[in-house]
């Protein structure tokens, strides 16, 4: 689609209660199959922003487009098909005495056939690799796996967008590398993923491009390698980046000409620094 | 659905009911109870509930009073109706008129008229005492005259979870829409309901257990933050707020001429007006409530 999947124009909102200015004139495009970060402190707009893209809230004033038509006019339920909106905490959305049945929840308000929300139902169990605890009652899950299943319960309604509210937050290690390499998998099967997250390491490594939000703006609109290098951006939205990328970025004045996102990134510039500049001897003590 | 406050909490003021101390509130409520199921003599109870309104009128909690009324409006449309057809009243009953099964009774216009008269009087005073009071002063008054802590306590956690949950309502609301649960009828209860409810059972879980890592229920004296004096002027008004009811209540017990039940009678046709209002008024109500909450 060449006008974007998701557009916004002059988007402000204004909070009914109190009259807090939660928006402030947004304007932005996003295209199909990014994967995108929005970061910013806390209060600062961020899934207020997140929340127009699939209905929850309406624009004050200016518009939201998604997929060609104005969000004003369609409700939340017609939207879901379209957006799916994954909320941070699962037991916000889990009620069903199965796993299963709590995958064929959405297909099912869809009105879709049962051979299809059934099929829907075993690729998400095939996607989010829930096997073991399909017939188990999603309260009874830990965390980090009921986490997965609330997202596999939006990728049943195979929306286009995926929107991702802090998706691997309080996960341990391993399952917060499970949610990266299925971001990318969901971009790789033609699915847009937006992230509002604090976690820095995921919006280096898996993220394509970052929208940065501060007091109700949208500052910054840029790849994570334009963000973080930007000093004093960072400084301004109090956002730290990923250590390395710090590293890097300290070592750039004298050595490192380029800014690592990554561990791997890193070790292969200082590797091309160190057979470039150097004779091999150094490795060989 | 996020804006809906309940209303039945403290209006931020200071007037001079807002500045007594909460006991005399308390046993004005309480007596005025009291004295509203001693007597169904409109005329007395109509006069408490005026002075109520006036009482409203000082702690200028007015809009906040009303939204209650608002609330418990059908339920005083409905009273009167179905009172007028089957009275709360020993037999014999006097006829006005007949609609088919339907028979408008003398007693039950006077029972239905009463009982409006001591719910309204009952619901004023408790209002007064409800938006006028913060919370923490009332339950530190509360304890002050012997109230067990924990039952307090108990108290005072719920009423500060009720907004908690209502906000989560909100929130699992906006989650099951988001996957294409329509936001009202029977297919709604269950999904947006388990999570609430879960959600509440572990949320007084975590609390039980922070409660215990911050030494609640040890034993001694405890302090409180706000405190909670009686000044002379709070004296007076305890004794004021105990007498007056008091009073009217062993005048109503001792004088058997208050009792206007057969006395008091209704002209058919203001029996006529009243009832049918009311029911026309209970129909609309009610539709209006339905098309609102449809509206989601």
């Amino acid at each position: 689609m060449a006008n974007g999947l998701i557009r916004c124009e002059n988007l402000w909102h204004i909070y009914k209660t109190g009259k807090v200015v939660a928006l402030q004139d947004i304007n932005l495009t996003i295209q199909a199959q990014e994967i995108l970060g929005v970061i910013g402190q806390n209060g600062s707009g961020k899934t207020t922003l997140v929340k127009h893209f699939n209905g929850l809230l309406k624009p004050t004033s200016g518009r939201v487009i998604v997929g060609g038509v104005d969000t004003a006019r369609k409700k939340v339920q017609e939207l879901s098909s379209q957006v799916g909106y994954v909320f941070q905490n699962p037991n916000h959305q889990l009620f069903a005495r199965t796993v299963e049945e709590e995958l064929e929840f959405g297909p099912r308000n869809l009105k879709l056939s049962d051979e299809e929300v059934i099929e829907r139902r075993e690729k998400a169990i095939e996607f989010f690799n829930l096997n073991p605890y399909r017939k188990l009652h999603p309260y009874r899950l830990s965390f980090p796996v009921r986490k997965l299943v609330g997202m596999a319960s939006i990728y049943t309604m195979q929306p286009a967008v995926f929107i991702l509210d802090e998706p691997t937050t309080g996960q341990d290690h391993v399952t917060t590398r499970i949610v990266y390499r299925l971001i990318e998998r969901l971009r790789e099967d033609g699915f847009t993923v937006i992230c509002v997250s604090h976690d820095m390491i995921l919006l280096a490594e898996v993220v394509d491009r970052i929208l940065v939000m501060r007091n109700a703006r949208l500052i910054a609109d840029a790849t994570p390698r334009e963000v973080f290098a930007d000093l004093q951006l960072m400084h301004s939205t109090h956002i730290t980046p990923p250590q390395i990328t710090e590293l890097s970025l300290r070592l750039r004045e004298s050595t490192l000409q380029k800014v690592c996102l990554s561990v791997k990134e890193m070790v292969e510039t200082i590797q091309d620094v160190m057979s470039g500049s150097r004779p091999t001897q150094s490795f060989n003590n | 659905m996020q804006g809906v406050a309940i209303p039945i909490s403290m209006v931020p003021g200071n007037s001079v009911l807002h500045r007594l101390n909460p006991l005399p509130k308390l046993a004005l409520a309480i007596g005025v109870l009291i004295f509203s199921f001693a007597t169904r003599n409109p005329a007395l109870l109509g006069i408490v509930f005026a002075i109520g309104l006036m009482l409203v009128t000082i702690g200028k909690i007015w809009k906040a009073y009303l939204r209650v009324v608002m609330i418990l409006f059908p339920i005083y449309l409905t009273l009167i109706v179905l009172q007028s057809i089957a009275p709360a009243f020993p037999r014999p009953w006097t006829p006005i008129v007949g609609f088919g099964p339907f028979t408008i009774y003398q007693e039950g216009i006077y029972s239905g008229v009463s009982m409006l008269a001591r719910i309204l009087c009952m619901t004023t005073y408790a209002l007064i005492m409800i938006q006028t009071t913060h919370p923490s002063d009332l339950f530190t008054s509360l304890q002050k005259i012997g109230m067990p802590y924990v039952l307090n306590f108990i108290l005072t956690v719920t009423l500060q979870l009720l907004p908690i949950i209502q906000s989560e309502f909100a929130i699992v609301l906006s989650a099951q829409k988001s996957r294409g649960m329509k936001g009202t009828g029977f297919g709604a209860i269950l999904p947006s309901m388990v999570p609430v409810f879960v959600g509440a059972i572990e949320r007084v879980q975590q609390l039980s257990i922070s409660l215990e890592a911050r030494a609640f229920g040890s034993s001694g004296r405890k302090t409180s933050f706000r405190d909670v004096s009686m000044r002379v002027k709070d004296y007076i008004a305890l004794v004021l707020s105990l007498v007056f009811p008091i009073l009217l209540t062993t005048w109503v017990v001792l004088d058997k001429s208050l009792d206007w039940s057969r006395s008091m009678v209704f002209p058919p046709t203001l029996s006529i007006i009243l009832v049918s209002s009311c029911a026309i008024g209970f129909v609309v109500y009610f539709i209006i409530a339905v098309s609102y909450v449809l509206r989601v």
